[in-house]
C-alpha cells in the first residue's frame, strides 16, 4: 500500500481509503488511477470540518450554560439544520424551534423525546443529559449507544 | 438465529461515480461488457444545476449529477434492456423482504441510500447526501454483502444499518428505492443507437433547457454569484461557500470535474465505436481539456481557502475562470449538437 503522506486532516481516521479518479493527458488519453486524495481536496474538506466542529463545540457550551436545549447540540452534531431535523424527526419546523428552549425541552413528553432520539440515533437518556463530554477534535463519528429502529 | 448464506458471484469494480459504476457492474453481471464511462454517457450522468436558495449543510446547493436513478433508468431504456425500478416502498420491513427474495433468486439489486449513516463510508465524507447508490449481492445471517463503487473492496453491513440508510430522511429521500436487471442479456444490444440518444439528451439538458439555473446557464449564474459573495456575506462565509463548491466539484464520487473526465472518456469510446469518428474524438479532447480546467479551478479555489490574501481579487479571478469553463463546455455541446451520425 502506498504511503499516505503529508496528512492535512486533524483526525487520524480521515483520509484512509483509496479511491479511483480519472485524469486526462493531452493527446487523447484518459487514465484511471487508484490512490489517496491529494492535498487540495484535503484542505477543502478539513476547512468544512473545522467549521462544523466549531459549531458543535459552540452548541455544547451553550447547552452546558443552560441557554439552549440538548436538541441543538445533537442537531449540530448530526450536521443538520432545523428544517432537516424537522423532516427527520417528523416534527413540524416551528415545534422543533420551540423545543430549543431548555424550559420547554424539560417538560417534553416521552413520545416526542423518542422521536428526537430516533432521529439522532441515540438512547433517550443520552438526549436528556445536559453535561455533554467533549468529543475529540475533528471527529463526530462515535457510534456509542446505537439503537435499532426496526 | 439460523444463518442462511446466499452470496451471488458478483464482481466488484471500483468506479468514479457511484451510480454509473453500479450500472456498469450490473450490466457486466448480466453478460454485457459496458464500461463505466459508457454507462455514464448513455445514461446522461452529466449535468449541472445551481440552486442558491436551497441550502445543503449551510451552503447553496449545487449538483454536478443528474437526479438519482437517471443513469440506470436511461441506460437500460436506451439499450433496450429489461430492467425493473421500484421507486418507493412504504414499509421498510417489506422493502428488506423484497431485497431478500431478490437475493434468493440470484439477482444482485441496486439500492439508493443516504450517506450519513452508512457505517463503512469514509468518515470525512459524512454528509446528508441521499443520492448514493450501492449494490447488494449477498446475505449471510444478519449481514449483507454490498458493493459500493466508491470503496476499493466489497463491504458488509448489518440488517439494521442497511434499513436505516435505505430510509434516510431529508431532501431526495431514498424511500427504499431499488432496481435490478431482470434477466441475462443474450440478444445483441444496439449500442450505437443508445449512444446517439444519450448524447442528444445530454446536449439538450446542458444547453437546451430554457431555465437559467440549469446547465451552462447555471454555470454562468454561479460565476456571477461568486464575485458577489465576499461583499454580500463577508469573507468567512464566502470562503465556506467556495469550499462547498470545491467539495462538490472534487470529492463526492470524484465530483464535477471528475464527471467531465468520465464524459470525455465516454466520447472517446463513442468515437471509436463509430469507426474513429473524427468529430467525436475532437469533442472528447475538448472535454478532457475542460476537465483539466476544472481541476485548475479547484486548485485556485483551495489556495484561496487556505490563505485568504486578497479576497475580492481572488473571487474575481475564480469567476473569470468559471466563465471560461462555461464557454468551453458550451462549445463542446454545440459541436455535439451539430454532429450527424
Amino acid at each position: 500500500m502506498e504511503e499516505n503522506s503529508n496528512p492535512v486532516y486533524k483526525d487520524k481516521a480521515y483520509g484512509q481509503h483509496r479511491e479511483l479518479s480519472y485524469s486526462y493527458q493531452d493527446g487523447g488519453k484518459f487514465e484511471r488511477t487508484v490512490g489517496f486524495h491529494d492535498n487540495t481536496d484535503r484542505i477543502v474538506l478539513q476547512q468544512a470540518w473545522d467549521l462544523f466542529d466549531e459549531r458543535i463545540e459552540d452548541a455544547r457550551q451553550r447547552v452546558a450554560a443552560g441557554k439552549v436545549s440538548p436538541v441543538v447540540y445533537y442537531m449540530e452534531k448530526n450536521l443538520l439544520d432545523p428544517l432537516n431535523l424537522s423532516m427527520m424527526a417528523g416534527i413540524s419546523l416551528w415545534r422543533v424551534k420551540w423545543h430549543f428552549k431548555p424550559a420547554v425541552f424539560d417538560r417534553l413528553k416521552d413520545k416526542t423525546l423518542q422521536k428526537y432520539a430516533k432521529a439522532f440515533n441515540i438512547p433517550v437518556d443520552q438526549l436528556k443529559n445536559k453535561n455533554i463530554t467533549k468529543v475529540h477534535e475533528g471527529g463526530t463519528k462515535d457510534n456509542e449507544g446505537k439503537q435499532s429502529i426496526s | 438465529m439460523e444463518t442462511t448464506k446466499t452470496i451471488i458471484n458478483y464482481t466488484h469494480r471500483q468506479a468514479g461515480h457511484c451510480e454509473s459504476g453500479a450500472t456498469s457492474n450490473l450490466f457486466k453481471f448480466n453478460g454485457l461488457e459496458i464500461s463505466e464511462p459508457m454507462a455514464f454517457g448513455v445514461g446522461n450522468g452529466l449535468y449541472f444545476s445551481y440552486i442558491p436558495f436551497l441550502k445543503i449543510q449551510f451552503a447553496p446547493m449545487l449538483s454536478f449529477r443528474n437526479l438519482p436513478n437517471t443513469v440506470f433508468k436511461r441506460s437500460t431504456a436506451y439499450m433496450g434492456v429489461d430492467a425493473t425500478v421500484i421507486k418507493k416502498i412504504k414499509d421498510p420491513v417489506e422493502a428488506m423482504e423484497r431485497l431478500d427474495r431478490n437475493l434468493e433468486k440470484g439477482i444482485p439489486t441496486g439500492c439508493q441510500v443516504g450517506v450519513f449513516q452508512l457505517t463503512f463510508f469514509p468518515p470525512e465524507y459524512r454528509m446528508h447526501y441521499n443520492m448514493h447508490n450501492l449494490v447488494v449481492f449477498g446475505k449471510e445471517g444478519n449481514l449483507y454483502h454490498v458493493s459500493d463503487t466508491v470503496m476499493e473492496f466489497p463491504q458488509v453491513i448489518t440488517y439494521d444499518d442497511l434499513l436505516r440508510v435505505r430510509y434516510a430522511k431529508g431532501a431526495f429521500a431514498p424511500q427504499g428505492k431499488m432496481y435490478w436487471i431482470n434477466h441475462t442479456i443474450d440478444q445483441p444490444v444496439d449500442l450505437k443507437a443508445a449512444v446517439i440518444l444519450g448524447i442528444k439528451k445530454t446536449v439538450h439538458e446542458m444547453i437546451g433547457i430554457p431555465f437559467p439555473l440549469i446547465g451552462v446557464k447555471g454555470l454562468r449564474w454561479l460565476a456571477r454569484d461568486i464575485k458577489k459573495w465576499p461583499i454580500k456575506h463577508g469573507n468567512d462565509k464566502a470562503s465556506f461557500y467556495l469550499g462547498q463548491i470545491l467539495r462538490m466539484a472534487e470529492d463526492f464520487g470524484t465530483g464535477g470535474a471528475g464527471f467531465r473526465y468520465i464524459y470525455g472518456a465516454f466520447l472517446k469510446e463513442a468515437g471509436e465505436l463509430f469507426n474513429h469518428h473524427a468529430e467525436l474524438l475532437e469533442a472528447s479532447d475538448m472535454m478532457g481539456k475542460t476537465a483539466n480546467k476544472w481541476r485548475e479551478f479547484t486548485y485556485m479555489g483551495a489556495r484561496n481557502c487556505k490563505n485568504r490574501s486578497k479576497p475580492e481579487e481572488d473571487y474575481g479571478t475564480l469567476s473569470v475562470k468559471l466563465l471560461e469553463i462555461a464557454a468551453d463546455e458550451e462549445k463542446v455541446y454545440q459541436k455535439l449538437k451539430k454532429i450527424n451520425f
